[in-house]
């Protein structure tokens, strides 16, 4: 069902401007489909999120949450704004209080829960941005990275059922950047709808199934990714690069006589797709983990991808060799027809399981054992 | 002492500035001052930070001004020490005049002593608990909050512009200097209205109520404390009574 | 022939204040004339830590940096010296904006110099021309947009003529059109004399665009050298918080597939497909200095024939723009044009006349992937 929608939608900062900020565009947005939103400086992406949560009312058309529009009270917004969060790009303009404990805090404080869920749900949080051991640290002695976890983690307190988030990767160590996406992953898996903007288009390319791209306020394109990146033109006008693996299998397909389809969105899927023939598929152990894991013999390597999972393998001592993007990894390795072991969090487990399936459409099949 | 009621200080601290203020002894004065002061060592576990250290001598300095006003000011009808004009001002100074500055010197240190102990040993969301709890506006205590937060941002994007700046010769001989530095004002200010611009919003985002809720609550103000602020403020009280005019200062330092 | 040392740093150790742990332990690394070099890793603090020890405004506890071999004195005439010759331009532009309008902020540096008044208005010009703001050089600072600003902090140091110029995450924030026009600049100011070094978070663009990297884990140096290098050595890379570029991954996995050696490193897309689709029927590349005097029929004209036009140099781009020219590729010309070139297509590349050596620098380095590719040089 569409989750958010605008309608003929016209916004405007101020009236001296020469173009709304948003000129007559009308999207949707499905619940539990992964989307992006993309476009150059001032398209008007972050106008898009604040019409969604309701900060900007629009001049003209209408915003509407689950089919109904939004309503402009001070009750019916602060409702909306329990179910809608919004996560800045800079940490800084969103983290007001002296410890990451009380930040965490506000949101659910603000929504009169009772101090034990509060509590629950700000040790909660914490642990799912790896920011545990950081909970009586001021704020103001964090570095950018941590900055940026503490304020995901103030959103994921509020338990919203839409989390908007911009530019979530800017400015971290791609390390970081993939234990965000991760996280990303675990909450999409859970049944949150995530909405990203981002200037990363192969981070979209790899993530995205849904893509909105806006410029100069008009929007161009909405709908899967391929549509959009396929026409060159368009996409530079809008002042987008296309992504690498799009891009050079483009060119390659058409250089071999070959079809582009299937598009390879990861670099897995894209080595699949230009393996040579009859390239056997390693066997990747998909273990689900709920609080306790086991450890196992295995020649390969070993992946924990989810932040229980990464828990529970510490709390058992168990190393493994891929910490980050661990899904990714271990079905490179299962494309080079390596066996590998990838722990994951047991509400990822069907997810992770499509995706190293979805490699045989490519040309490498990846067999999935438990 | 961070874990001590941020009620209870704040009332303790109230309770000695006014004692302070209605007995004229100067003992009194060096007595709060040392209770200030070794308040502070022991919640900064004897090691003062140098700028709470330098606030304090910057209060002294300033005092001096204003007490050496009072001194040359004197209209009551002791002894005079100083009786001079200089310019279009007419400075007479006589005992009273001169111990009154002394007093006044003193108080406004130890005052300012015992006010910093408080803020230096209680988190920000424990005073701003504690002013709404003696019924300060709520506007005055978001104030508060909000300055403290920003502030430290605000100093941190100071001093990026401020290696900059150095970065292209921006401290090169004093003309340069004082163009600098008026570049950086108005560039913190511009990123503070920035800032505060965004800020609203995400505050808005966050459904803001008004106030900051504090989560993890303060020890609350018992009993003890009520015993022990009536009981101090009424001993000081009558020591500074009994004490009043025990430490003559024109008479220790000028022999009158 | 070694590269002469340009900057240079000997166990340098710095502790910020009131720290116990040192922000900088033990770094030695050396940044050579003419390379063109990444500073990955690490965090924010002390990646910026290092760049102000480079250029003098920050002096290590212990250690010795140099200058052109010669160790940093810091006198303040000294120092003033080594400003001049090397700048720094930080992440958030707003933390560099120092002029009340657009042309005073890159008048600033000069200023400061003592340079005689004409001088410093000629370079203001320049710099603000090169980064495509001196149209707007009586707007005041607040009403650009953040890439302009970043553009605009960039003028200003480039105003300084500095022999080096360092880069604090030159593309961080930037869509990508703008982010390709920066390192577009950054490529024609580094083949022009005035060296860059750049630190980012982007390995893929790092990947694409540097010759050597240095890479910071913590507080100390981990790696120097070339990219390869540190990549091939995934438990090193992992320690750093660095993960191996798409490109350098792809290389590796294919090339380990089909038992080849993963040398030679495609960095590039056009290199990349190169690689993967040796032997392709390729096309004609022309290499068209502009003159900024042709117009839309011109171009049309080589679209008539089926050629496919691309540029290259601020010059070109704002001649194009300024005009309301249309191109098959305003950004990112000549990896495009080179890919359509593979694919059978006839290629043109516009672009500014002191870019042609670079031009033909990416043309000559597709030979290491295939065929050497055919070129001609003809003027506009």
């Amino acid at each position: 069902m569409s989750l958010l929608e605008f309608r003929n939608l016209t916004y405007s900062y101020n009236s001296r401007q020469k173009k709304p900020s948003l000129d007559n565009v009308s999207i949707k947005v499905e619940e539990g489909r992964r989307t992006a939103i993309i476009g150059a400086n001032g398209a008007g992406k972050s106008t898009t999120f604040y019409s969604f949560n309701g900060i900007f009312k629009p001049n003209a058309g209408e915003v509407l949450y689950r089919d109904r529009p939004l309503v402009y009270t001070k009750e019916a917004l602060r409702e909306l704004r329990n179910d809608i969060c919004v996560v800045v790009q800079n940490p800084d303009e969103q983290i007001f209080s002296s410890t990451v404990e009380s930040d965490v805090a506000f949101g659910p404080m603000n929504m009169d829960l009772p101090r034990e869920e509060v509590d629950r749900r700000i040790t909660n949080s914490l642990e799912m941005v790896g920011m545990s051991e950081y909970r009586m640290r001021p704020s103001t002695q964090l570095s950018y990275g941590q900055r940026k976890r503490v304020s995901l983690a103030g959103a994921l307190a509020v338990r919203p059922k839409v989390l908007i988030l911009d530019e979530p990767t800017a400015g971290l160590d791609p390390q970081m950047s993939r234990e965000v996406m991760e996280l990303v992953d675990e909450l999409c898996c859970s049944g949150t709808t995530v909405i990203i903007s981002t200037h990363d288009v192969d981070l979209i390319y790899s993530w995205a199934e849904d893509i909105i791209v806006l410029n100069h306020g008009d929007l161009i394109y909405s709908g899967e990714p391929e549509g959009f990146f396929s026409d060159a033109a368009k996409t530079a006008s809008a002042g987008v690069a296309r992504p690498h693996t799009f891009s050079v299998n483009s060119y390659v397909s058409k250089i071999r006589g070959k079809e582009e389809a299937p598009y390879p969105r990861t670099s897995s899927q894209f080595v699949a797709k230009m393996a040579p023939e009859g390239t056997v598929g390693g066997k990747i152990r998909l273990i689900p983990v709920q609080d306790k894991a086991e450890a196992v013999q295995t020649s390969g390597h070993v992946g924990v991808y989810g932040y229980a999972a990464k828990k529970a393998l510490k709390e058992a001592d168990i190393s493994a060799d891929y910490l980050f993007d661990a899904l990714e990894m271990c079905m490179q390795d299962a494309v080079k027809g390596l066996d590998s072991v990838l722990y994951c969090d047991a509400t990822m487990y069907d997810m992770a399981k499509e995706r190293i399936e979805a490699l045989a459409k490519f040309g490498v099949k990846a067999e999935v054992v438990q | 002492m961070v874990n001590w009621s941020p009620l209870g200080k704040l009332i303790l601290v109230i309770a000695i500035l006014i004692v302070n203020i209605t007995v004229d002894s100067l003992l009194v004065t060096f007595v709060t001052l040392g209770i200030g002061l070794a308040l502070m060592a022991y919640s900064t576990n004897f090691k003062i930070p140098f700028l709470i250290f330098l606030a304090i001598l910057e209060a002294f300095v300033i005092l001096i001004f204003g007490a050496g006003v009072i001194s040359v000011n004197g209209t009551d009808s002791t002894q005079v020490i100083w009786d001079t004009d200089f310019l279009w001002m007419h400075f007479h100074m006589t005992v009273e005049s001169f111990n009154k500055a002394w007093l006044i010197l003193f108080r406004g240190t130890a005052g300012i002593a015992v006010m910093l102990a408080f803020a230096t040993s209680t988190p920000i969301p424990h005073m701003s608990l504690a002013m709404k709890q003696v019924h300060m506006p709520p506007e005055l205590i978001e104030i508060v909050v909000l300055i403290y937060r920003y502030a430290f941002l605000l100093l941190e994007r100071m001093e990026a512009m401020w290696n900059a700046a150095s970065s292209r010769m921006g401290f090169n001989g004093a003309r340069t200097y004082i163009n600098t530095v008026a570049a950086i004002a108005i560039g913190i200010f511009i990123q503070s209205t920035n800032l505060s611009d965004k800020s609203q919003i995400a505050l808005d985002c966050r459904n803001y109520r008004g106030y900051f809720p504090v989560f993890s609550e303060p020890a609350k103000m018992s009993i003890k404390w009520v015993v022990v602020i009536v009981a101090l403020a009424v001993g000081v009280y009558y020591f500074g009574r009994y004490t009043e005019g025990w430490i003559d200062m024109a008479h220790i330092l000028l022999g009158v | 022939m070694t590269e002469q040392s340009l900057l240079e740093t000997r166990n340098i150790v710095y502790y910020y204040e009131g720290n116990k742990s040192p922000s900088l332990n033990d770094v030695s690394l050396v940044i050579k004339k003419g390379v063109k070099t990444a500073i990955l890793g690490g965090n924010g603090a002390g990646k910026s830590t290092l760049f102000y020890h480079l250029n003098g405004v920050v002096k290590p506890a212990s250690g010795v940096v140099l200058y052109r071999e010669t160790p940093l004195s810091y006198k303040k005439k000294a120092k003033r010296e080594l400003c001049s010759h090397v700048a720094v331009v930080l992440q958030n532009p707003d933390d560099q904006i120092f002029g009340q309008t657009v042309k005073d902020d890159a008048e600033y540096g000069p200023k400061n110099l003592g340079l005689p008044p004409e001088e410093v208005k000629e370079r203001a010009k320049r710099a603000l021309e090169q980064v495509g703001l001196w149209e707007k050089r009586d707007q005041v600072p607040l009403q650009l947009s953040y890439g302009q600003r970043k553009r605009l902090s960039l003028a200003g140091a480039i105003a300084m003529k500095p022999d080096v110029l360092i880069m604090d995450e030159p593309t961080a924030g930037l869509d990508p059109q703008m982010a390709l026009e920066l390192m577009e600049l950054a490529e024609q100011l580094h083949h022009n004399g005035m060296d860059i070094v750049m630190s980012t978070h982007d390995v893929d663009l790092a990947y694409m665009w540097a010759d050597e990297i240095h890479v910071l884990r913590k507080s100390e140096k981990i790696y120097s050298g070339p990219q390869e290098g540190f990549y091939a050595d995934r438990d090193l890379s992992y320690s750093a918080g660095l993960l191996a570029p798409a490109m350098f991954q792809i290389n590796t996995t294919l090339a380990a597939m089909r038992g080849e050696s993963p040398a030679p490193y495609p960095r590039t897309e056009p290199q990349l497909v190169a690689k993967m689709a040796p032997g392709s029927k390729r096309g004609k590349m022309e290499v068209i200095v502009s003159k900024g005097d042709f117009d839309q029929s011109y171009i049309d004209s080589l679209s008539a024939e089926g050629k496919i036009v691309g540029i290259y140099g601020t010059e070109t781009r704002k001649y194009i723009s300024a005009n309301n020219l249309m191109v098959d590729f305003f950004f990112g010309g000549i990896e495009s044009c080179l890919s359509q070139l593979l694919n059978g297509k006839d290629t043109v590349v516009v672009c500014d006349p002191d870019c042609v050596e670079i031009v033909e620098g990416k043309i000559k380095d597709m030979s290491a992937f295939g065929e050497p590719i055919d070129y001609t040089v003809t003027d506009s």
